[in-house]
């Protein structure tokens, strides 16, 4: 029992972020081509700024196809764009395409409701047009905080008050960041 | 790996040029369960061929393997054919290279010919777990496998005995299929090759279109290159009509292989410098553009010499 364990403090090394879950076009706004392989298609914009995006999908897809079934949404929020997905869905058949634009952490929300209705990656197209904002879900009360941070920026929880730092991971189910306590081994100093 | 020794304990001859072929352990014990659509390559004198498996898949006494005679062929499916109850035939255990997505909405199984063998056992599966299936079957007349067993075990197939009439059918049934459908395909190479072109045609993705193919077509013997060995330095010719693994087996080179048709993986072998000439249907699109590896097979090189990390 008198053996002394050496802790070993690691320097923090950062991955490369295309070995991780985080998606390219939520660290760095991304305007993607249209995906011209499918045979009907939902477009999607979210929010004013992402107009000129749809507006430039509708013209590439009708340009490989003229007559090509486009059905496009454009929105305010991610509730209607969801509603928006789920409509269109419903009647569905392989070869549909969804296709979304807007700010990264809603076309996340928008992403995780397609891949928990089984839409495949090749099936989706994002275009960001606002990487700023992040939703960092609290690994400790289940908060999904919205703010401007960076990943490895720390922010306090608006649910726990943890000061949770703003992880490499993306869960495609959950369309957030994943956030956990940044100082759960200091001492709470007392009073 | 190691090989499970069974014994022929059935033969059924009735439909003409395929055998199918019942095989179960000496003392009948429970043989390793499988995932629909696998294959066990069995050791046919000196060839390895893989055969799908027909039979239950789950705590199986009994692996049904269905195999067409081919008189060209290099001597597998001959071996097979001249089989009789009671002798004994060695098998490496199941592996699943054609397994249904568990979360499809449904599974359109599309096959040609001896092709239709995987697809018995994902009509089984299927059956058995309430499963949403459509079966497009093509074969010549009077050639048809399984046909008991598909009426038995589904009542949505759709059979053709002429390549026009099933042709005329998979489009609209390609453009047909609720999203979340995956498709199968299982067949000659070219059979497969449509398919896919039909089914990319009317957008569907590559994530959902899962396809096994046999039948390999022969390969032309190929220009000769040399291959340096990283290691020992050592260069090694590989003739014309020489296949890499037969080249760095006669050098006394002990490479892990298994189908040598370029489509089980096992020669899978890195490169480190030098052109590739892909010819495997092993690897994915882009491991074959990383250019780092080849199967050492069937595949050659694109230049005059190709180095190894050997």
């Amino acid at each position: 029992m008198g053996e002394q364990r050496q802790l070993e403090v690691s320097t923090h090394v950062k991955p490369a972020l295309e070995l991780t879950s985080v998606p390219p076009w939520t660290v760095s706004p991304t305007l993607p081509d249209a995906d011209v392989t499918g045979a009907t298609w939902t477009v999607i914009a979210i929010g004013p700024d992402a107009g000129p995006v749809v507006d430039t999908w509708t013209a590439q897809v009708t340009a490989a196809h003229p007559s090509a079934p486009v059905t496009v949404h454009r929105v305010d929020d991610v509730s209607s764009a969801v509603a928006a997905l789920d409509a269109d869905l419903t009647a569905a058949s392989v070869g549909w395409r969804l296709m979304v634009a807007g700010p990264a952490h809603a076309c996340l929300k928008v992403r995780a409701h397609a891949v928990r209705h089984e839409v495949a990656d090749d099936e989706m197209t994002f275009a960001s047009t606002e990487v700023d904002h992040r939703t960092v879900l609290c690994v400790h009360c289940g908060e999904r905080n919205e703010a401007p941070v960076g990943i490895e920026d720390v922010l306090p929880c608006a649910g726990c008050a943890r000061n949770l730092l703003v992880h490499y991971h993306v869960s495609r189910r959950q369309g957030a960041y994943l956030g956990y306590q940044v100082d759960a081994e200091q001492l709470v100093e007392s009073a | 790996m190691s090989t499970i020794d069974l014994v022929v304990t059935a033969i059924d001859d009735s439909v003409p040029g395929v055998r199918s072929l019942t095989l179960a352990h000496p003392d009948g014990t429970t043989l390793p369960s499988f995932t629909p659509g696998s294959h066990i390559v069995v050791q046919c004198g000196d060839v390895a061929n893989a055969y799908s498996l027909t039979s239950d898949s789950v705590q199986p006494t009994q692996y049904d393997i269905s195999v067409l005679e081919l008189p060209d062929g290099k001597g597998g499916s001959r071996w097979i054919h001249n089989l009789t109850v009671g002798d004994p035939v060695s098998v490496l255990p199941p592996r699943s290279a054609f397994a249904p997505i568990l979360r499809a909405r449904k599974h359109l199984l599309v096959a040609a010919g001896i092709g239709v063998t995987p697809m018995i056992s994902h009509l089984r599966a299927a059956k058995q777990w309430g499963r949403d299936t459509e079966l497009l079957y093509v074969h010549r007349p009077g050639r048809g496998a399984h046909l008991d067993d598909i009426a038995a075990l589904t009542d949505t197939a759709r059979i053709f005995t002429n390549r026009a009439d099933f042709l005329g059918v998979l489009p609209d049934t390609l453009a047909a299929q609720p999203f979340g459908a995956h498709l199968y395909i299982c067949g000659p190479t070219t059979f497969i090759d449509d398919v896919v072109a039909a089914a990319t045609a009317h957008g569907w993705p590559q994530s959902r279109i899962h396809f096994e193919r046999f039948g390999v077509g022969a390969l032309d013997p190929g220009e000769p290159f040399t291959v340096k060995l990283a290691n020992s330095g050592t260069t090694i010719a590989v003739d014309s009509g020489v296949s890499l693994l037969e080249a760095l087996e006669a050098a006394g080179h002990n490479i892990p292989n298994l189908c040598r048709q370029g489509v089980c993986g096992e020669c899978r072998l890195t490169v480190s410098s030098g052109e590739i000439e892909h010819r495997d249907m092993y690897l994915t699109d882009a491991d074959k553009a990383a250019g780092d590896a080849i199967m050492a097979c069937v595949s050659r090189a694109a230049s005059p010499e190709l180095e190894l990390k050997l």
